[in-house]
């Protein structure tokens, strides 16, 4: 059977790195440039702006826009979602004694939890696994903190631009000097449009990457100076949706097993979780690796599917979807880590650089940590005015001494065992998390998703249908993200559009956003992907399967608000 | 309240959603609405824009405005609004209108409402309607200062002359322009290639999706609307796989309709093109697939093979229209 992978898209991540080509008199000169608008870029921002506060003539000496933030979203937020039960330690850490946790934007501590393994009728309760446990952690929409951050990041002196896509890494004689950003109002042919605007070179003494899942410049930098882990990474991904809900729901669940299969042979690692946000809003997400092989799996429609489930729909009954999103989660734990977080002139923090803990599906912590960690290490070394290719790697030092390299190493293998099976994988990760990652079960080898033979099974056949109430069309959880991406731009997706149809179909099915569907018959066993660009929600699950993802025009996109 | 709403026009056309703005301006009663034309045979539309409703006409023909360019503009609406002693301006959307009352609302200091599609007086105080969240609620606004801007979705009133509408009072106005006004040269314009009436300014629309089966099949749309005397439109996805021009999508991402007959052909209905003709009169939805979501929201819906319903429809309409 095919492999995605066999069908590489016309991308090179060498196109991507240039040298500043803007006159030297037009280039945005700033002293930290931090990419991404996330909880490592925005905690990077506000600790700067802590240490500038205290050594002002730091600041002075990198000119008038000391700290300056890229966001490609609408606005700081518009492109946030997680399935947000944060461990508040890093936030606590952050902000010190300057904000108590209840002046966040948070629906509160985890009330009480549950976990059930489902049947496609039943529920079964299990005592939460210890990965699981989530007594201490807090709610939050991602979206809503994310803002709620930048303003704080804007108050520490950080000047924010979004709908600005960092497109290409400026690189001067090794050293990473700034980003290009895109350009705007390009047509789909690539001509120039009336409100053409041209991308900008900005340079910065240090440029911190902390873009999220599937970071564009991330994957260029890490194939420029060659900072590639042990094991290649590997994703997950999550589709959600938020609902406004009749009755509160009083606890944080988590479901395994059904709708997912169990057997080997489809690798299907993952699992939904559901919690309260507030009185009466619920969230409600489904997580699926990128490593299953079944053509015809849809996360989004498998979401659908468990909404139908007795014991779920009573939570939503009589409630009204108000928002939906995807995006994916890399999930390869501590062997995919790169093998170094810096170069010359550059960190990469967060989920950019995989800093998650799959089993307990957390990593907006160790982004907000790792961002804190960076703006401490740039600060340093704009103090001492250094600029050697290893003034930066204080960072790596600080991120091993955390708790960031701790966890993440005690769970190191857990994704990797669930492709012995599910039951199998699931004993063996209980050991490995109850013994502290003391049991060695030998490092297994770790294959891209993209790398997995395809088989196609007739599951599609089962997926309900949409009934506009419970159960939605991809279209339908296109609009309700708030995506209204201008059409006639140049297409943003590197995909081989000629390919044998399990591949297409995989792609089909896969996206959540219905960007992709199987064309034509193209005579000698392949057909042609027709791709709708602007329905995209940049979840970056065609990265992880055989494609590539850049960013399009700044401003494109979802907008989330409450995810 | 005195209201002063600008009228765009372009030749010898007044646009029908500025014109539409003025309607319902006048509609409000409260006060006389001055209206403002600024470009080359100004004065000659005066009178027209008298009969929607208009008591004073504010004609500009000097040559800084000729071309169609914002800026200019802002500087004669912030005169006429000082002269006139006008607190509220509206808009009709554009994409010159835009840019304008942007620019007005900069000058000025003003507090600009964007994307209403309605407007009215409730004790006094002037309350907007704009839709909200993907347009699945509205909202109310209103002005915490004067003078208070508003800029009105394009196709939120019909263009109907107004009831004791007549000769309006003319004034000529000869504007101060800043330097920065006059910066920006105009260097061309092109026109779209198009036959019949823009699908904004329709009564009649026929829209083609991807159940037409191919961009030949297209003539199918054109045929129909040429025999109503309608403009043709299309979703997305036809867009996108090229078989129509951009100029002609309907939806969140293309244009905002809301003609008295709507003809969908082969449209699934989806919500992104929804919410770009649910303001449509009468909305007939020809489509094989009975499950379509445009059945739950048009007023006539045929199941059927549209290749073999859509020649016989539109020789009944050529016959009927003799």
């Amino acid at each position: 059977m095919s492999r995605p992978s066999n069908f590489p898209p016309p991308f090179s991540t060498a196109g991507y790195v240039t040298e500043p080509t803007d006159p030297a008199d037009e280039r945005i000169e700033v002293g930290v440039l931090v990419v991404g608008a996330g909880p490592a870029g925005l905690a990077c921002a506000i600790r700067l702006g802590q240490l500038f506060e205290e050594h002002p003539d730091v600041a002075e000496r990198l000119g008038d826009v000391p700290v300056a933030l890229l966001e490609k979203g609408k606005q700081p937020g518009s492109h946030l979602l997680s399935g947000a039960v944060v461990d508040p330690r890093a936030l606590r850490r952050l902000f010190g004694d300057r904000l108590r946790m209840d002046e966040l934007p948070s629906f509160g501590p985890v009330p009480a939890e549950s976990v059930y393994v489902l049947t496609r009728s039943a529920a079964l309760p299990i005592p939460p696994p210890p990965p699981m446990r989530n007594h201490g952690n807090w709610i939050f929409s991602l979206s809503q903190l994310g803002r709620f951050l930048a303003e704080r990041a804007e108050e520490a002196g950080a000047m924010i631009l979004p709908e600005t896509a960092a497109q290409k890494l400026l690189v001067s004689h090794g050293r990473v000097v700034g980003v290009r950003t895109g350009d705007k109002g390009r047509s789909r042919e690539g001509g120039e449009l009336g409100n053409f605007e041209a991308g900008s070179d900005i340079v910065a003494k240090v440029t911190v990457l902390a873009e999220g899942t599937q970071g564009h410049l991330t994957g260029v930098a890490l194939d420029r100076f060659a900072l590639h882990g042990e094991d290649p990474q590997v994703w997950e991904l999550g589709v959600k949706e938020v609902w406004k809900v009749a009755k509160p729901l009083d606890r944080v669940i988590h479901t395994m097993g059904w709708p997912l299969r169990t057997g080997k042979r489809y690798r299907e690692f993952g699992g939904s979780f559901i919690y309260p946000m507030g009185k009466n809003m619920v969230t409600i997400g489904l997580v699926v690796g990128l490593d299953y092989r079944d053509a015809s799996l849809s996360v989004h429609d498998l979401l659908q599917e468990l909404k139908t489930h007795p014991k779920i729909r009573r939570i939503l009954a009589g409630g009204e979807r108000v928002a939906w999103g995807a995006k994916t989660i890399p999930s390869g734990g501590f062997h995919s880590l790169p093998s170094r977080l810096h170069a010359p002139g550059l960190l990469l923090c967060g989920d950019g650089a995989g800093m998650v803990n799959i089993p307990r599906l957390k990593g907006v912590h160790y982004a907000i940590e790792s961002g804190r960690l960076a703006a401490e290490a740039a600060f340093r070394a704009l103090q001492r005015g250094e600029t050697p290719a290893s003034a930066l790697s204080s960072y790596d030092d600080a991120v091993r001494d955390s708790y960031i390299w701790e966890d993440l190493y005690e769970v190191r293998n857990m994704r990797q065992v669930f492709g012995r099976g599910f039951f199998v994988g699931g004993a063996l990760a209980s050991a490995m998390t109850m013994s502290k990652g003391r049991v060695e079960l030998g490092k297994m080898r770790a294959e891209p998703d993209a790398d997995q033979p395809l088989l196609v099974t007739d599951r599609d056949a089962g997926y309900p249908a949409p009934d506009g109430q419970l159960t939605f069309d991809k279209l339908s959880s296109v609009f309700a993200s708030g995506n209204k991406t201008r059409d006639d731009q140049p297409n943003h997706i590197r995909i081989e559009r000629r390919v044998p149809r399990e591949v297409a179909q995989l792609w089909a099915h896969m996206c959540p956003a219905q960007v992709y569907e199987v064309g034509a018959e193209e005579g000698d066993g392949t057909v042609l992907v027709d791709v709708a660009p602007s329905n995209c929600v940049q979840c970056g699950a065609i990265t992880a399967k055989g494609g590539r993802l850049t960013p399009p025009e700044g401003g494109s996109g979802p907008e989330y608000t409450l995810t | 309240m005195s209201t002063l709403v600008f009228l765009e026009h372009h030749g010898n056309e007044l646009q029908q959603g500025a014109l539409g703005v003025l309607g319902k301006a006048a509609s409000l009663g409260d006060g006389e609405v001055g209206a403002v034309i600024a470009g080359e045979g100004a004065r000659a539309l005066a009178a027209e824009a008298g009969t929607f409703g208009a008591a004073k006409v504010w004609a500009c023909e000097d040559a800084e405005v000729a071309q169609p360019l914002p800026q200019p503009r802002v500087d004669v609406l912030a005169q006429v609004v000082e002269e006139g002693g006008y607190d509220t301006v509206l808009f009709a959307n554009s994409v010159l209108a835009a840019d304008v009352a942007a620019g007005l609302a900069a000058r000025l200091d003003a507090g600009l409402n964007w994307d209403l599609t309605d407007v009215a007086l409730r004790g006094g105080d002037l309350v907007g309607k704009r839709p909200a969240l993907q347009d699945s609620v509205y909202a109310e606004v209103g002005w915490t200062s004067t003078p208070r801007l508003a800029l009105f979705r394009a196709g939120s009133f019909d263009a109907t002359a107004a009831a004791g509408g007549g000769q309006p009072e003319i004034a000529d106005i000869s504007a101060s322009y800043r330097e920065h006004s006059t910066a920006v040269q105009l260097e061309g314009q092109d026109a779209e290639e198009s036959s019949g009436p823009s699908i904004e300014d329709a009564d009649i629309i026929v829209a083609g999706g991807r159940g037409l089966g191919s961009s030949d099949n297209f003539t199918l749309a054109e045929e129909l609307a040429k025999a109503l005397g309608g403009a043709v439109g299309a979703t997305r996805a036809v867009v996108d796989a090229g078989w129509y021009p951009y100029s002609a999508q309907i939806g969140q991402t293309g244009k905002t309709v809301s003609p008295k007959l709507y003809v969908a052909l082969g449209v699934s209905g989806a919500i992104q093109h929804k919410v770009g003709m649910q303001s449509s009169g009468t909305i007939v939805a020809i489509n094989k697939d009975a499950n379509a979501p445009i059945f739950e929201f048009s007023d006539l819906g045929v199941v059927g093979d549209l290749h073999e319903i859509v020649p016989k429809l539109t020789e009944l309409v050529r016959q009927r229209r003799g």
